[in-house]
């Protein structure tokens, strides 16, 4: 055995394949959300252009229908002018952006994506409680963002952020708890599991799934449910005093926030890496597995964006209205639904 | 975000306006550089989300087309006054013409006269369906928007076959028209219609008949009829709230009292309203531009001129009229020449014709000079601009696109 | 056009019933009926036309006649409600002093005419008295205060030199 080896395999195991670094850093963390965002905003764009009788993006790689049009976007923003207006909060206003992308990344930290127990990130017990914890801290950074931008825009974007924030993120949670309410436990693994004979939980319990859908679909505001920061009125809202790579990030910020829902969605309600039964080793028990759950939640994702050619913008009172008169009473029927189905044992 | 200075400090400055906020309450600025504004500026008092006072602050591309065109010939005055709104050149050159006409005494001939009311009709609908997408983009409905100028250059390129130039045609000129339609434009016509019949029905369904936009634009607005009269709102929004109201109707000019069409008038006031009217006045245009279509048919390589201004034409323009020469051919076709000496005799003349956006009214005056005297234009949008004012207070911040985009604004036009 | 006639002289008659003595005089021009009233009737008259049934105001023409040293003011006006008038434009017109341009504002009479009026304020430099919300509209404070609608101010052959007094604009230059 000599040294190279063992400095491989400490690179492979220790490093790359270290749960908490590869979760968080490679897939399906920041790298899987880099390409999958560049899939999802070309598949969007193509798809919204194809709806609309137009090309979409063609001018950067014509010969494979302009994929690589956001590598472009991407480069425009890390070399544009960063500008920090004067009236700004300094500190707050650079960090907010920063932390918002790493906070909300972290919830892959606890997520399980394979059955083997040496590839846990965490201990998977309440690995579904702590996930949905996590997601709902990074939207306080974008409050903090609008209040240190110092900008009247960015200000009533950022109250209507936590409007829809507390409205959405609510109804996610419930949604999401739902299944633990099927099942009994809060672990991840057994959730999937669970699903492993092919009964989905989000064909049990499809109202929890669709009300869980509309709450990440709302709460990520991806346009055209970008309530927050609906351009027509306010500008970018709570993003406005940004330019450059830090608007980048606070754009890339919803993406991957819409991702690491759809990661979720993808284990709770569509089975996870069923029916793919892990087995020892590092590509059976953990790369592919993880593989399987970023398609899954990339078709999610896919889905998501193409309602953007189908559908226009609420306004923020009937975002909320919707919330809080329809959706929560569903999301406590979703919630009855999945008692009923766990005391009767169809699961 | 209060403000530092108290207002007993601030120092009157010239262009400053100083207006003092009731208590929680704070101004929002939407526009001019603003990316739902246009070229205009909407400043915003705001009560939490509630808007409650809004002014209306114009003239950002302001031109003043009435002192130009008191130092331009009377025919150079075309082109002028197209520049307000390209999109709708026929429409808004139409009334002057008319009202130099009416001083000349000249009356067009009948084939010019359904010419006149083709290009109209066909400049309407490129004009409803542009309102249309930037109404449908203020929504956040990127797909209205993208098929609404996708549809319009069906009609622009109908235009461009009948005048020669996409937008600013500056097609009518006293006395006629400034050349006839070439011969295969009936068929294309045709088909134009019948494409933008099926497609009004796609835009009913992912637009108008769509649940999220309909819960943004019902009840949105409402402007009920005595609001909309008392305002002197006009065209399609003045329409929308249940007057009966256009001049094709009330005061035919040019074909209109020929050819057979409706009004559509809606009852209900609201966003949505205004919307569905300038879907079927498109579908009426469409019925217009067919019968009109039908009429140049029967009626073929009549004259399209005034004879006092026909004589003066030159033999190629008379060649090119009689068929010897292509219609986009290499030859250059120059106005007769009686156009560029004209002087009208003195008087005062008062015109109003429908166009796209409403009521297009021009008052001109002449001392028998080879320029106007004075020539007053009121554009249809700087009539809707007050509605503004007086209707959104009251909504939500959110309600101002919906009310914004559904007056079809324009602010070239407004500005003049 | 025998029935057209007939309408229009009744329809002058009309007016005539209805305005009275405040009639200066009463033209039928190209395309509307111009009604001349003294300055000090104009409210009055407004008032009257409007009970009659005229509910509109479609522009507010300001004419220099700056070899007469007056201004003309006419508001024309019309239907929506009365299908019958909506056929007919009236010019509801007034004479004022070039010096001191003054006359009652009809805003509060015909809303419609308020930012017409502010319009014409700023081209003009007329006063309108009692009008809610006289502020420049369309113009910055500098080009308003040249009235560039006036007939002595000239417009250099389409070149954008508009004579602004610099020197005195500089000095209130406040950035």
């Amino acid at each position: 055995m000599n040294v190279w080896y063992l400095i491989y395999r400490v690179i492979i195991d220790d490093i790359i394949f270290y749960p908490p670094i590869y979760q968080f850093l490679i897939i399906p963390g920041l790298i899987a959300a880099l390409i999958v965002a560049l899939i999802i905003i070309w598949f969007e764009r193509k798809a919204a252009a194809f709806v609309q009788m137009r090309y979409g993006p063609r001018e950067i790689a014509p010969k494979i229908g302009g994929a690589i049009q956001l590598v472009a976007d991407l480069t425009r923003y890390a070399l544009q002018e960063i500008i920090i207006p004067e009236t700004v909060d300094v500190l707050p206003y650079l960090l907010s952006p920063i932390i918002m992308i790493i906070l909300a990344l972290l919830p892959l930290e606890a997520v399980p994506i394979t059955s083997i127990r040496t590839y846990y990130p965490i201990p998977p017990d309440y690995s579904l409680l702590i996930a949905v914890a996590l997601s709902t801290l990074s939207p306080l950074f974008i409050i903090i963002m609008s209040w240190a931008s110092n900008n009247k825009f960015a200000v009533v974007g950022g109250v209507r952020e936590s409007f829809i924030i507390t409205a959405y993120e609510l109804i996610a949670v419930l949604g999401f708890l739902s299944v633990a309410a099927m099942t009994q436990s809060f672990n991840l693994v057994q959730i999937v599991n669970l699903q492993m004979s092919g009964k989905w939980f989000g064909l049990l319990n499809p109202i929890a799934l669709l009300v869980v859908f509309i709450a990440v679909l709302m709460s990520t505001s991806g346009f055209p449910f970008e309530i927050p920061d609906s351009e027509s009125e306010l500008v970018a809202g709570p993003y406005t005093e940004y330019t450059g790579l830090l608007y980048g990030l606070n754009m890339g910020g919803a993406y991957i926030k819409r991702w690491v829902f759809s990661i979720l969605i993808t284990i709770v309600f569509l089975g996870g890496w069923a029916p793919y039964r892990p087995t020892p080793g590092i590509i059976t028990g953990y790369f592919i597995p993880s593989l399987i759950i970023s398609i899954k939640a990339l078709i999610v994702m896919a889905i998501m964006s193409f309602l953007r050619s189908v559908y226009g913008r609420y306004r923020v009172d009937q975002a909320l209205g919707i919330a809080w008169e329809i959706l929560i009473p569903l999301t406590l029927v979703a919630f009855g639904l999945g008692l009923a189905e766990a005391y009767f044992g169809i699961i | 975000m209060a403000s530092n200075i108290s207002s007993g400090s601030v120092p009157h400055l010239p262009g400053m306006e100083v207006t003092e906020l009731s208590k929680n309450t704070y101004e929002v600025y939407i526009g001019p550089a603003h990316p739902g504004s246009g070229h205009m500026r909407i400043i915003v008092e705001v009560d939490g989300d509630v808007m409650v006072r809004v002014d209306p602050d114009i003239g950002f591309v302001h031109r003043t087309m009435e002192k130009l065109a008191e130092g331009r010939d009377w025919i150079k005055n075309i082109p002028l006054f197209e520049r307000m709104a390209i999109l709708d050149a026929c429409n808004i050159t139409l009334p002057y013409v008319e009202a130099v006409e009416r001083l000349l005494g000249t009356e067009p001939p009948d084939r010019a006269r359904y010419l006149r009311t083709l290009l109209c009709e066909i400049n309407r609908i490129a004009s409803h369906l542009y309102g249309m997408g930037i109404f449908g983009v203020f929504l956040g409905h990127s797909t209205l928007y993208m098929w609404a100028f996708g549809d319009r250059e069906v009609f622009i390129d109908l235009a461009e076959q009948m005048t020669g130039a996409r937008l600013t045609h500056s097609y009518p000129v006293f006395g006629g028209v400034r050349r006839d339609i070439p011969d295969d434009f009936p068929e294309n016509a045709r088909k134009a219609t019948k494409y933008m019949r099926n497609r009004l029905n796609e835009y009913a369904k992912i637009f108008l008949n769509n649940p999220n936009i309909r819960s943004r634009l019902e009840n949105v607005g409402i402007m009920s009829k005595n609001l909309a009269t008392e305002l002197g709102i006009v065209g399609p929004n003045l329409r929308a709230s249940g007057v009966r109201y256009d001049v094709r109707l009330n005061e035919p000019y040019e074909a209109y009292g020929d050819v057979e069409f409706e009004i559509p008038v809606f009852e209900e006031g609201d966003s949505l309203a205004r919307a569905w009217a300038r879907v079927e006045e498109i579908r009426q245009s469409l019925n217009i531009i067919e019968q009109a279509v039908d009429w140049l048919e029967k009626h073929p390589r009549e004259n399209f001129m005034h004879e006092k201004f026909w004589k003066t034409a030159p033999k190629l323009y008379k060649d090119v009229f009689s068929g010897q020469i292509d219609y986009a051919g290499k030859y250059r076709v120059k106005l007769m020449p009686l156009f560029a000496s004209l002087k009208v005799p003195p008087g005062k003349a008062f015109a109003r014709v429908e166009a796209g956006r409403g009521e297009m009214v021009y008052y001109v005056e002449s001392d028998g000079e080879d320029v106007p005297y004075r020539v007053r234009v009121v554009s249809p949008s700087f009539r809707n601009v007050i509605a503004f004012k007086y209707l959104m207070p009251g909504h939500r911040l959110m309600d101002l696109p919906a009310i914004y985009g559904s007056f079809d604004y324009f602010p070239p036009e407004w500005d003049r | 056009m025998v029935g057209g006639e007939k309408k229009l002289i009744s329809i002058q008659d009309s007016l005539k019933n209805v305005l009275k003595d405040n009639i200066i005089s009463i033209e039928q021009a190209k395309g509307y009926i111009d009604v001349l009233v003294p300055t000090d009737k104009l409210v009055d008259s407004a008032k009257k036309l409007k009970e009659f049934g005229f509910d509109h105001v479609k522009s507010v023409t300001a004419v220099d006649y700056i070899a007469k040293k007056q201004f003309k003011i006419t508001y024309h006006i019309s239907s929506y409600l009365n299908e019958e008038l909506s056929k007919y434009i009236i010019g509801l017109s007034t004479i004022i002093n070039r010096d001191d341009p003054h006359l009652p504002s009809l805003s509060k009479i015909w809303v419609s005419a308020e930012f017409q009026e502010r319009e014409v304020y700023e081209f003009f430099g007329i006063i309108f008295d009692d009008h809610p919300d006289l502020r420049l509209l369309l113009l910055t404070p500098v080009v308003a205060a040249l009235k560039p609608l006036r007939k002595d101010f000239v417009v250099k052959e389409e070149s954008d030199n508009i004579e602004v007094d610099y020197a005195a604009y500089n000095a209130t230059k406040w950035w």
